[in-house]
């Protein structure tokens, strides 16, 4: 921003001048709405994970071969934000999951006050476990905690051998990382343990877990670390 | 990325605040970004600025001041600056070591606020 010129002031309106304070802290905002979301899903006793994850790295797809595994039918919600299609919300719809599709635009994430909104639409009595599938993106969502019991993070090895190293703050930020597509690996001539390596020196807490979500390779690791049953 | 939501939405506390002031124009505005936030303070100023054309505050000093990180270690009460650790690699991002005790136990006290501090209006 080039403020040069801006430095003097002549101001012309002949009007008083008055200070207003407003200490408005607009991320602050986002975490007192995640505070009150996860209260929500206290009162309805279910454990809300937010998955969160690049374009394309998996997110849809980890989380239909969680529900094929937990054949929980109607018993887990899912809130798919997306900019602008419903695809995945009908993906998930297959597995018998009830679903709330977000559109989010323009908007590069979710936050606390989407999910607020969005809590209101769905039903969450019988609910135990409840999927909030982020917008494709490592940078934004790391910023707008939601108020989910657990963040996820997925990443796959399409996506070259850099993307843990390039986003530490979500990664950080993450319960769990999940490296996907691991068939695919000796063909993208990407090595899964320098990625893991990267993983444990930014989050050394974080489980690593392999997976090939298509066929639900890694998928029961996952359910047994989220503490999720059937 | 998300600095044009994060502006929008300072852009309309701004005007909203300045409309029920009854505010002929405002003249100034003070900002405070956290240095943790993945906010880039050029581009928040740049979308206020561009967001705020043809309103009552289009004339207005836009001031971001840069909040330093400050971390508490709950280990070894060590308070204060995270950038004396060389050994954290992600200190600039994301602080996850004590730089005393190289503890994980750490908790952000200062770095991560987006704060609409004040404006200053003409009645």
């Amino acid at each position: 921003m080039d403020r040069k010129g801006e430095k003097m002031k002549i101001l012309k309106s002949n009007g008083e001048i008055f200070d207003i304070e407003l200490e408005k802290d607009l991320l602050e905002k986002n975490r007192a709405l995640a505070k009150e979301n996860r209260k929500r899903f206290d009162k309805f006793n279910l454990i809300a994970i937010d998955v969160m994850g690049s374009i394309g790295s998996g997110k849809t797809s980890l989380i239909k071969a969680i529900l094929k595994k937990l054949n929980m039918n109607g018993k887990i919600g899912v809130i798919a934000g997306d900019l602008t299609t419903d695809i995945d919300g009908k993906r998930i719809l297959e597995e018998g999951a009830r679903v709330v599709q977000i559109n989010t635009g323009k908007e590069c994430h979710l936050d606390a006050h989407i999910i607020n909104l969005a809590i209101k639409k769905m039903n969450l009595n019988g609910i135990k476990i409840l999927f909030i599938e982020n917008v494709g993106n490592l940078i934004c969502p790391g910023e707008f905690p939601l108020g989910a019991h657990k963040r996820l993070v997925i990443t796959s090895v399409t996506e070259g051998p850099y993307m843990i190293v390039k986003h530490p703050y979500i990664f950080r930020e993450a319960d769990l990382i999940i490296l996907n597509k691991i068939d695919l690996a000796k063909a993208m001539n990407v090595n899964p343990s320098q990625l893991e390596k990267d993983a444990k020196r930014i989050n050394p807490r974080a489980p690593f877990i392999k997976t090939n979500a298509l066929k639900g390779i890694g998928v029961s690791k996952i359910i047994n670390i989220l503490g999720l049953k059937s | 990325m998300h600095e044009f939501s994060i502006s929008s939405e300072m852009v309309n506390t701004i005007l909203d605040t300045a409309k029920k002031k009854n505010a002929k124009n405002v003249i100034s505005i003070l900002l405070e970004i956290g240095e943790l936030t993945l906010l880039n303070t050029e581009q928040v100023g740049f979308w206020i600025r561009e967001l705020l054309k043809g309103s009552l505050a289009e004339d207005a000093e836009i001031n971001i001041k840069v909040i330093k990180a400050k971390i508490h270690c709950k280990s070894c009460g060590y308070k204060g600056d995270i950038k004396q650790n060389q050994k954290d690699f992600f200190k600039h991002f994301c602080p996850q070591i004590c730089p005393e005790c190289n503890s994980f136990q750490i908790k952000v006290e200062k770095g991560r606020e987006c704060t609409l501090r004040k404006i200053q209006i003409v009645k």
